[in-house]
């Protein structure tokens, strides 16, 4: 699970509005930078189109139309009020093209740029999540030896946790570590963890679309053949608010 | 909720054969409306307000519960419009579809500075139905509303839906709730709101697919 699969799978929350507001404003800020999710947000904004219509029609009252066109015509131009403002930016934004254009590495560091800024962003939104944390849960886990651990952030305000797994070799050949998360009626598989003794595992989890609320979370090591929806490997950590 | 009477039997649907009265706006219809209102014809934007305002007034009005303030919206939408009609996309960006997501967007925007969640959770809960439909059987006529087939075709996909995903798009989608709120509301939890919004969607797209005009 990515960041990204969070806006992937809130695109429909998003064009019915039924995100909360910061929430929101995250996914209003991605859609700058991520023209697959624009698109889809695009094509689900036309896709439901007509949804409004639901709604039975009222008759306006007597003359509304012209009424309503008056005031139009007679609205200042919101185009016009703000045109010297965008004659300057324009101006200043062709002069700032045209000196990187003039740079002989210009699309190559325009690449970078962009590489960056979307680096930027998905760190901003990680680091958004553990700002937020109003609960952090926090396990020792032992492995081969080794002593690891594993940290869960979780955020209230757009419902995901951060979860950070560290200092656990990788699994052996045909297993995986299996982050699940504990409800009311039971387990639901989550994401595959992949362990490196070099660098914590970071991963950013919308809650699983389950009616039973979430209790907690746990950590198993796999075989990778168990596809199923209860853990049947080693519990390594297993932590309940 | 109050609807209008099924037509009687042996009446054709709206699809197939339109009343006397109606013709179709689309495509060809709508490209010319919207040439003209590029175009600063003002008489095409009376046109325009003449077409698109009930239903414009029937979303404001059924989200804001406020006629007056509803009528603020939809000025603004047009306004909007009439602003914004170049960057208007292809064809594939019908007009009131286009509209009706300004209004919509418009008034949810009032709705969250408003600030009154309670107030527009007692609202939400004074309406049994989806959607809130304001007309009665006995004040509807088809021919005085164009695009009535289109109201019933999206009616009826609302209709189609589990009674517990319908109310999760009455929420969500007409009266502006967050997750959390309908989660509050409805006293389930949240994971189940979200599957419940999204397999409505799901199934709203498909069932929606269809309509690609409306008539006048």
């Amino acid at each position: 699970m990515t960041t990204h699969d969070w806006y992937a799978e809130n695109r429909a929350a998003y064009v019915t509005r039924s995100l909360e507001p910061g929430e929101e404003r995250t996914f209003r800020d991605h859609l700058v930078r991520c023209g697959e999710c624009a698109r889809e947000v695009e094509r689900l904004e036309r896709e439901l189109g007509w949804l409004p219509m639901g709604v039975a029609p009222v008759a306006p009252p007597p003359g509304f139309a012209r009424r309503m066109a008056t005031k139009v015509l007679d609205r200042p131009s919101h185009w016009r009020r703000w045109l010297p403002l965008a004659a300057a930016a324009g101006i200043t934004l062709v002069a700032a093209g045209m000196a990187i254009s003039a740079r002989d590495q210009g699309r190559e560091l325009r690449a970078l740029l962009s590489s960056r800024e979307s680096r930027l962003a998905a760190l901003e939104d990680t680091l958004s999540v553990l700002r937020r944390a109003n609960m952090v849960l926090q396990t020792q886990i032992s492995m081969d030896g080794h002593r690891g651990g594993m940290l869960i952030f979780q955020d209230a305000v757009s419902h995901r946790w951060c979860v950070i797994v560290h200092g656990l070799p990788p699994a052996p050949s045909g297993s995986v570590y299996q982050f699940w998360f504990i409800t009311e009626t039971g387990m639901v598989r989550s994401v595959e963890v992949n362990a490196d003794m070099q660098r914590p595992a970071f991963m950013t989890l919308p809650m699983p679309g389950v009616a039973a609320p979430v209790m907690g979370a746990a950590l198993t090591m796999e075989s990778v053949v168990n596809r199923s929806n209860e853990p049947k490997g080693v519990e390594l950590a297993h932590v309940v608010f | 909720m109050p609807r209008p009477e099924p037509p009687p039997a042996g009446t054709p649907g709206p699809s197939t054969d339109r009343p006397v009265g109606r013709r179709p706006l689309a495509l060809a219809g709508e490209a010319s409306l919207r040439r003209r209102l590029v175009a600063r014809d003002e008489q095409a934007l009376v046109e325009l307000i003449e077409l698109a305002s009930p239903w414009l007034l029937g979303i404001t009005q059924s989200m804001l519960s406020d006629p007056d303030e509803a009528e603020e919206v939809v000025l603004e939408v047009f306004a909007s419009a009439w602003e914004r009609i170049g960057s208007l996309g292809d064809e594939h960006d019908a007009l009131l579809p286009w509209l009706l997501r300004i209004a919509r967007n418009r008034a949810i925007d009032r709705l969250r500075r408003r600030r009154r969640w309670r107030l527009k959770l007692a609202r939400a809960e004074a309406y049994g139905a989806l959607p809130p439909d304001r007309v009665r059987a006995s004040e509807v006529d088809e021919a005085a509303h164009p695009g009535w087939h289109v109201h019933e075709s999206v009616h009826a996909a609302l209709e189609s839906l589990p009674a517990e995903q319908r109310e999760a798009v009455r929420l969500a989608y007409f009266q502006g709730l967050t997750h959390s709120e309908i989660a509050r509301q409805l006293a389930i939890p949240m994971g189940t709101v979200k599957t419940r919004l999204r397999l409505a969607v799901d199934k709203l797209r498909i069932a929606l697919a269809p309509i690609k005009d409306w008539v006048v």
